[in-house]
């Protein structure tokens, strides 16, 4: 069985809306973000791995299953949606059992499997009470429970940190970095891109329904040419290290800090210019920091969609 | 396949409580069981009538039937006192013109006949029919097949059936099932037999309570003997097609409701289909479910002949086919239909801002 989560040309088209166009991709586990502005097709995509909606043209398979096939799908799959309505009349333990159920568990077992998630998610005190009751964050925490009680390969998280409050967010992306670490995919979509850097292994930059870019986010910083990296870096002779550096050809600008111990670093070989930040170290000059300045999936939507988009 | 059993189960598990206590559906109770109440006021009606025949026997009142089969129009005042005596009951005004008009009112003990006259001559003899259990059960039958079976079975089943999915995609709660791990078709057979199992219960206990209204108000040994003369037959047979019509129905509405945005179109258009059955020719009135459930009923239906035409043509009954046959046309029927519903589950797709 693949271990990948493939789009082969894939078209989905609402009438004569795009919702998504000619996406070509191959999903690797780990943590993969969904990068993009409402409107972008990352929900489209999401519903497409799970076949919620049909592509217009082309192929996906999900570790070698079709979206066709729920009954297998499914039982590899975990979809936490946008969509904030529940059965009516369920408490959080019977919404979670019932799927459970579905998925083949007997009523015991499903209930027990059931509590367990729930508590997993923070959520056991309101485990018996009607879902339509929940706040945003529970209704979240009551879909992510949903989502992993079957123990899925593939989880599809569609927003969910909207609605968590910090401590709930953090203990969430913990359990995102678990499952991944367990060699599972973890497919998050999020409109909030500087949350993104926070987790992501990789990323897919969507913009009005096309991929605009994917992979590990330096890696598809790094071959954005036409924006040379930024790096800052704190020093205590920054315009020494200015000197020294414009004697590479990569380096394209060099801005001093108004505090003096710092400075701002363009190149167009990053690679290049780390080796030579190591031989200045080595010359006297006492290097304190030096971290990438515009690797950040904002800077990276910026510079491929532009300004407008990135902030909308 | 015992995995899609034990599927079935839980989708019916699941759906039972809405497809019986839905807030959106108790008019469907009103349909099942308001025949029930009317039956119940003709039975009360009946034993009111009897009782006041009875008391008009026992103060020797009554004439005998067949002096008052030997009334006709034409005949005067005097020639009917001189035949029956004095009505037990008698009215008269002068109209404006100053015609005379007046009523008679006499008894056989069984039941009523009131002579309208005008002018001191019989224009118009009105004989109420005795209440007897082969009249009721000829109303009945009228009844049951020209509104229960047309109409209230019919929208009931529009509205239990149609909301299988509708209502869910609606509030926007269906793809709690579509994410999970079943088949779209064993979702589907899990959905039909939720609400077959709800129409089936509502409208068969609906039709018991009607045959027991129409009961109520005979005599013990008359309704015995009519029960071991193939009455418990007709009953039995009552049941059935109910529950046949709910089979049939719900096939046809569920998968309106999961094609159509407003199923009220769907419905409206099937009903016609329905009621010009008797107009369409042989191979198309197969395609229907009434065909087969008229043939199955026990009773043929006369329905008025003073209704307007236009109704009566509609009310007609369709030629009857065997009982065998029937019920096979009706599976076969209700069978493509879902087999129809299985190929778009499979192609349903969750895109409720358009819903």
């Amino acid at each position: 069985m693949s271990d990948q989560i493939t789009f082969d040309n894939v078209s989905r088209f609402y009438g004569e809306v795009l919702g998504v166009n000619r996406v070509t991709l191959s999903i690797p586990p780990g943590i993969t973000s969904l990068v993009g502005p409402n409107g972008s097709g990352k929900t489209t995509l999401m519903n497409l791995i799970t076949g919620l909606v049909r592509p217009t043209a082309g192929e996906i398979r999900v570790l070698g299953i079709s979206p066709n096939d729920p009954e297998r799908l499914f039982h590899l799959t975990g979809y936490s949606t946008q969509f904030d309505s529940f059965p009516r009349g369920m408490t959080g333990t019977e919404l979670v059992s019932s799927y459970l159920r579905l998925a083949g568990h007997s009523d015991v077992e499903a209930r027990r499997i059931a509590n367990a998630s729930i508590e997993r998610v923070g959520l056991a005190g309101a485990a018996d009470r009607k879902v339509a009751g929940y706040s945003k964050g529970m209704r979240q925490r009551i879909k992510l429970a949903q989502a992993i009680a079957h123990n899925p390969r593939v989880l599809v998280l569609d927003e969910p940190l909207n609605g968590l409050d910090p401590l709930v967010r953090a203990e969430t992306l913990g359990l995102f970095r678990q499952f991944a670490s367990e060699g599972r995919h973890v497919i998050v979509s999020s409109h909030v891109l500087h949350e993104v850097d926070l987790f992501s292994d990789q990323v897919i930059l969507l913009s009005s329904g096309y991929v605009v870019a994917e992979g590990q986010i330096r890696a598809v910083r790094g071959e954005i040419r036409e924006f040379p990296m930024q790096v800052a870096i704190r020093c205590d002779k920054p315009a020494a290290l200015a000197a020294q550096v414009f004697a590479q050809d990569s380096v394209v600008e060099a801005r001093l800090h108004p505090d003096g111990h710092g400075l701002l670093i363009r190149t167009r070989d990053a690679d290049r210019f780390y080796k030579l930040m190591n031989q200045i170290a080595l010359s006297g000059i006492e290097i304190e920091t030096v971290a990438p300045a515009d690797d950040s999936v904002n800077s990276v939507y910026e510079y491929l969609v532009g300004n407008e988009e990135a902030t909308r | 396949m015992g995995k899609w059993i034990s599927q079935v189960q839980t989708v019916i598990g699941l759906e039972i409580r809405k497809t019986f206590f839905s807030r959106r559906g108790l008019w469907v109770y009103l349909l099942a069981f308001a025949p029930a109440l009317l039956w119940f006021v003709h039975s009360l009606d009946a034993i009111r009538e009897q009782a006041r025949w009875r008391e008009l026997a026992n103060q020797e009142k009554k004439v005998s039937s067949a002096a008052l089969r030997s009334i006709t129009e034409g005949m005067t005042k005097e020639e009917v006192e001189a035949k029956l005596g004095e009505p037990y009951a008698k009215m008269a005004r002068v109209t404006r013109r100053g015609d005379e008009i007046s009523s008679y009112r006499y008894t056989d003990g069984e039941s009523d006949v009131i002579l309208v006259m005008f002018n001191g001559k019989i224009g118009n003899v009105i004989r109420a029919e005795p209440f007897t259990i082969s009249r009721d059960s000829l109303n009945f039958a009228t009844v049951f097949q020209f509104f229960y079976l047309r109409f209230a079975i019919f929208f009931g089943c529009v509205g239990i059936f149609t909301n299988l999915f509708r209502a869910e995609m609606l509030e926007k709660s269906l793809h709690f099932y579509l994410l999970s791990p079943i088949r779209r078709e064993v979702l589907l057979v899990g959905k039909y037999l939720a609400g077959l199992i709800a129409t089936v219960t509502i409208f068969t206990v609906g039709t018991a309570l009607q045959l027991l209204a129409v009961a109520w108000h005979f005599q013990a040994d008359e309704l015995n003997q009519y029960l071991a003369n193939g009455g418990w037959g007709e009953v039995g047979a009552y049941l059935g097609v109910t529950a046949l019509a709910c089979l049939g129905y719900g096939s046809v509405f569920l998968t309106a409701g999961m094609v159509f945005r407003n199923p009220i179109i769907p419905a409206v258009v099937v009903l016609q289909w329905e009621l010009a059955n008797l107009f369409l020719p042989g191979f198309l009135k197969k395609i229907s479910v009434i065909f087969y459930l008229q043939s199955l009923c026990p009773v043929v239906a006369q329905p008025d002949q003073d209704i307007p035409i236009p109704l009566r043509i509609l009310s007609s009954a369709a030629e009857p086919v065997g009982a065998v046959a029937a019920i096979t046309g009706l599976a076969i029927v209700t069978l493509a239909v879902l087999a129809f519903a299985a190929n778009q589950a499979r192609k349903l797709e969750i895109n409720y801002s358009t819903d």
